[in-house]
Formats: C-alpha cells, structure tokens, sequence
C-alpha cells in the first residue's frame, strides 16, 4: 500500500434524501487486488454509496477517498482512476461493440496505438471478439454486461466500482462474469462490487453487509457467518405459524422472527432470549432446535426483518 | 495516464454525436426533409395572396354591359367562376354551403343606369369566415366596379373616379407573400432544427443512462455542454444554408443583404435554440416532455414574432410581450436583410437585444445543466 493509503478509503459517511437516510456513518476500506462485496437489499444506501465514491453525489458528512483523491473536492482526480459500471445497462445502444469502446478511450484520453492494444485484450477476455460490428442494444443481457465492463477498463482503471453487475445476467454468464472479476483483482485492481444476491457472496474475499445505511457486519463470508453475534433456532410444526405469529406480536424483546416456508428462524444472542423464547412457546405444537446458521441466515437474521425480500 | 487536452474530449462527444444522428432515421428526417417540406408547404400552400376567389354571378341585366363588368372580374386574376345562382336567394345558399366565396348581382337596370348616368347598384355579398381574405375579395371587387363604373359611365360616378388614390409598396413591390413568408420559414427551420435536436439529445442520454457515464469522465461540465451544442449548431447551420439555397434558387426570393450578416445573426440567435433546448432538457425526464415544452414555447413565439400576424396589428398588452421574444427580432432582421439588404447598422436594433436575451437564456441553461448533473 501507498502512502496514499487504499484504493477506496470510506470513512463516516452519511447522506441523506429528505428525512430518509440513505447512508448512516458507514465506514469501509478496499486495499490493492482485493475484491470487496457489497452486500443489501434494495434501499440499503449501496448505490448511494458507489455513487459518492464516483462524484455524482456530495455527502453530508464524513469522507470518501479514491487512491487519495477525495471524491466531492478532487472528482476529477478521481474520475482518472476510477471506473464506474451503474445497474442499469449505461452505454450507447445505436452504436456498435467497437463504436462504444472507442468512444470511451477517446472520452478517457486513451491514444490510438494504445487503445488497439487494450481493446484485443478486452476483446479476448470478455468474449466479445466476433460481435465488434454487432450494435449494443442488440447484444444479450450477459454480454451487455461484459461490453459494459470493457468500457469501464478502457482507461486501466486502479479502482472498479460496480453497481450488481450480475442483475438480470443468466446463470452461466454470471459465472463467467465472476472469472473475469477475480482475474481483475489478481492484476492488482481494487474492486467494490455491490449484489443483492446472498449466493454471490461467497464469491468474496471479504463482504460488507449494507442495511439502512449502515454497516452491520464486516469480514470474509464464513467470519460473518460464524461471527455474528446471534444464533438461531429452527421451529417447525403444525403450530409454526402460530408461534411466528406470537413471537411477532409478543414476544420477548431483541429477538426476531422470520418465517421460510414451513419454518420459522428466530434470531437471538442470548441464553436468556433463548429460554423465553422457549418459554413463551410452551404449549404449541413445535419442535425448536439450536441451528448453527448458514451465511444467508446469518445474513437475514443481521438485517433483521422486514426488508428482506431479496434473499 | 495520458491527460486528455481540452479540445478533443469535445471532439470526440461531436463526432459520436454525428454518428448517432446519421444512424437514426428518424432524427436524419428531421434534418433533412423538414427544411424541404417547411419550406414547400408554406411556400406554396399557405399562400395568403388571393386567388381562386369563386365568383358567383347573378346576371340579371343580361347587357353587353353587364357581361363586360362579369369579364373584368375574370380577367382580375382573383376570380374564377363559381356555380351559377338563378334566383337572388341562390347567392346567399351558395356561400352558406361553401361553393363560392363571393357573389354579385346585377340588377335588370344597370345597364340603363349607367347610360343615364345614374348611380348604379350592383349587390356584392362576400363570405366572412375568413375576414381577412374576405376583407381583400371585397375591396377587390370594389375597384373593379368603380373602373368599370367609370368606364361605362356617361358622367362622374359620384366623384370618385377623380381621387383614385396610388398606393405604391417598397420592397417587395408586388406585395408577393411569399417574399415574406420565405424568409420567416428560414428563421422557423433553423429554430426548430437547433433547440428540439438538442433537448432530444441531451434527454435521449439521460434516458439510456450514458449522461451519467460521462459524467464519471473526465469530462468537464463545459465541455459536455460544448459537445452537446455544437453538433446541433453545425446542423442547424447547414439547414440555414440549404433552405437559403432554396428560397434563391426555387423561390426567387432576392437576398439582397450580406450571407456573412445572416450567419453571424444566426449565429447569435443560436444561443437562444440551443440554451432553450438544454432548458428544456433539464425540466423533462423523457424526450417527449422534451419535446413538448419545447413546442408549448415555440407554437407562442411563432404566433408571436409576426411570421402570420403584423406585430403592429396586436393588443397593446401582447405587442409588450412581442419584445421579450427572441423570434420577433430574429424575423425582422432575417426578413430585413433577404428583402431590404439590410446591413449590421440597419439590424443594430434588433441585433442587441437578440443578443442580450441569447446571452441570459443560455447562461441560465448551463446554470440550470450543471446544477442538474451534479
């Protein structure tokens, strides 16, 4: 690491739209080739977070640093380093493959002799080769994807920014996809990449849980997984719903109920919260173990409730 | 990291500009037929010299005189007959139902009335829907029967033979509206083609989401606003030059003055377009809000610039809010200097406040653009 520090230097940032909160004091570093996974349901303030580390939006409060550069005073400084792939497919759809990526070297300063260069190994990597001549919004969703991120890496970017890249991908593209990403950090890129998908997450060396603008958890999967503070138990039964219903509207508090088809996981942190928990279901036609959670319970039990839909 | 220059960025975003417009169909339409078909259709169409009046004539004197008068009217070049009335009610039932636009009765004694030099009475009834060119149909009609009242006259026609007055008309001598209309079309082309081209433009990138990929370059705020502008400039400066091309060649419209004075205005009306199209871009989400207020202000600044309408024939209220339109001086200067051969001291009056209203719409556009962006 430089002196300049990481790549991505996030520290207390808030946000606001309205009275709505989008970020909330979220802190967060992603060092030189590491890929960092942003993790969150819709809402949970990711995008407003990638789009103050690109410059489009001022923060309120704390600060927001690319390779040194601080991205709501030095924003061009920063645009030269970074590269940003929004959710939505962003790039021209009447010109074609070569057109687009052209247009972006030239956009970037990227001269000519180099630009040919890069553009065969963009060419090669993301598979886009024989499509050169083939308009944009005439490609599929998964090449969309990868002719997106050749133009985000025209210009070498130290920093890769990308907003769910994989949305809306099929499955056999997003695996590729996420070659293509990890080969990006083992030449040194530093990688933010944001998912709403809790499968993904293993794909991380390290995951970062957004939810409400804030930081709620922080480590490699299996860490936040293992690592959280809360421990579940597993009731099922006749009565399941029942007890879900009970737990909701009177149960012990600090706990949280959430219902997965035939089961209810009930999150707590502890033994007290697990006894009452037992206490308070005594009587209903339900068995309740101790369950070790997997990394998508550990992360629904962390965000904690009703805006969970996306898992 | 190679750091881009100031120039080529803007280069760049104009060319891909380019290549985007030629690849639309529709956008290449506007570009290049609307001039054609503007220019066609008013030249031609919305003619508002009189002709093709239909005459209908109640002959009921059915004299050498009588038929000279029904002649005179034919031979005017403004009438041409109409269906024949056989009672005097006829006249009224043919206007009612549209079938001629004026009719004339000639009573059984007009022919003795003339010989004996007494006042002869010839009926005149004109259809008014149209009061403006029914309003020319009667005084149209109105000479032709005092000439010929003079001519067929034994004695004075109560005098007024004698103060026929001579009205004679500078500039476009024969009053031919199409010199006037020509000109106008140039100034609606040039406005229609720079300010929708732009808010279009600028929409159309907000709607694929590729204004904020180049918002993450390294673009200035400037130089996208540059690169956004000058494609529309360049064509609106080639439309200029093509429908000027045509009202010459095709219309035989004189341009008397300087093709250097009519760039330069041009260019300064440009301001006006092309920051009402960034305007217009910066209030709407879609192109065809976009397109809509930009419409909503164009259908008031043509109504208002005295392309159709004489400013001087206005309400006192709205001749004050003809001065706060940029169309009016634009109109008057290009009219000015295709017709009079106007020079930069003749359009001097015009120019500056052209000018000063170019100057604040688009500063207040840019204002409003980046202010937008960020």
């Amino acid at each position: 690491m430089s002196a300049r520090g990481a790549p991505i230097r996030v520290e207390g940032l808030r946000k606001s739209y309205g009275e709505m909160p989008a970020l909330d004091g979220v802190s967060l570093e992603v060092g030189k080739g590491e890929m960092i996974g942003l993790i969150g349901p819709d809402g949970a303030g990711k995008t407003t977070l990638m789009r103050i580390l690109c410059g489009l939006l001022v923060p309120e409060g704390g600060s927001a640093k690319v390779m040194g550069f601080d991205c709501a005073r030095e924003e061009r400084r920063v645009k030269e380093h970074l590269g940003y792939m929004p959710q939505r497919f962003s790039l021209y759809p009447d010109l074609t493959v070569a057109e687009n990526i052209r247009f972006f070297a030239d956009l970037f300063g990227v001269g000519a002799a180099e630009r040919k260069t890069r553009e065969e190994r963009l060419m090669e990597f993301s598979g886009l080769g024989p499509f050169r001549k083939r308009r944009a919004g005439h490609l599929s969703g998964g090449m969309k994807q990868k002719l997106a991120l050749s133009c985000t890496l025209i210009h070498t970017p130290e920093v890769l920014v990308l907003d769910e890249p994989t949305t809306g991908v099929d499955v056999v593209s997003r695996a590729e996809f996420w070659e293509i990403l990890d080969g990006l950090a083992r030449e040194g890129i530093a990688l933010l990449v944001s998912t709403p998908y809790m499968d993904e997450a293993a794909r991380f060396s390290r995951i970062v849980l957004l939810h409400r603008g804030r930081v709620i958890a922080e480590g490699s999967p299996a860490e936040v997984a293992r690592g959280s503070r809360r421990k579940l138990l597993q009731i099922r039964g006749p009565d399941t719903v029942r007890a879900w219903r009970l737990l909701r509207e009177e149960g012990p508090r600090g706990i949280e109920a959430l219902r997965f088809g035939d089961r209810v996981h009930v999150a707590h942190e502890t033994d007290e919260e697990d006894s009452s928990v037992r206490r308070a279901l005594a009587g209903l036609d339900v068995s309740i173990v101790c369950v070790s959670p997997g990394i998508e319970d550990a992360f629904i039990a962390l965000m904690g409730g009703k805006e969970t839909g996306t898992a | 990291m190679t750091r881009p220059t100031y120039f080529h960025p803007v280069a760049h975003l104009v060319r891909k500009e380019f290549l985007q417009v030629f690849r639309d169909p529709a956008l290449l339409r506007m570009v290049l037929l609307l001039p054609v078909v503007q220019l066609f259709v008013f030249g031609y169409a919305a003619n508002t010299d009189l002709k093709n009046v239909r005459l209908s004539v109640l002959d009921e004197s059915r004299s050498r005189e009588s038929r000279r008068l029904v002649e005179a009217f034919y031979q005017s070049g403004v009438f041409i007959p109409g269906p024949a009335p056989s009672r005097p009610d006829d006249i009224e039932r043919l206007l009612t139902e549209g079938k001629a636009e004026i009719g004339i009765r000639i009573p059984a004694g007009y022919a003795r009335d003339l010989a004996e030099g007494k006042q002869a009475i010839v009926g005149v009834l004109v259809d008014g829907v149209n009061s403006s060119s029914a309003g020319r149909a009667q005084g149209y009609a109105e000479q032709i029967l005092l000439r010929e009242a003079v001519r067929g006259s034994a004695g004075p026609v109560e005098g007024r033979a004698r103060i026929e007055g001579e009205t004679r008309f500078y500039y476009n001598p024969e009053l031919r509206s199409r010199h006037y209309m020509v000109p106008g079309i140039v100034v609606l082309i040039i406005t229609i083609i720079s300010s929708m081209l732009t808010g279009a433009a600028v929409v159309r990138e907000r709607e694929t989401g590729t204004l904020e990929q180049l918002l993450v370059s390294p673009l200035s705020p400037a130089q996208l606003i540059a690169g956004k502008t000058i494609p529309f400039a360049i064509l609106a400066f080639a439309d200029l030059a093509f429908a000027t091309t045509i009202a010459v060649l095709w219309f035989r419209i004189p341009l008397e003055g300087s093709v250097l004075l009519l760039a330069f205005v041009a260019l300064l009306f440009l301001l006006v377009t092309l920051g009402g199209g960034l305007l217009a871009s910066t209030v709407s989400a879609t192109q065809q809000q976009a397109m809509f207020t930009l419409w909503f202000f164009l259908v008031f600044g043509i109504l208002l610039s005295g392309f159709f309408y004489p400013i001087e024939n206005m309400p006192r209220a709205i001749r004050y809010l003809t001065y706060v339109n940029p169309l009016r001086y634009m109109m008057s200067m290009v009219r000015g200097i295709f017709l009079r051969g106007a020079a930069l001291p003749d359009v001097w009056p015009d120019l500056w406040k052209l000018s000063l209203i170019g100057i604040a719409m688009f500063s207040l556009a840019v204002f409003r653009f980046r202010k937008r962006v960020r």
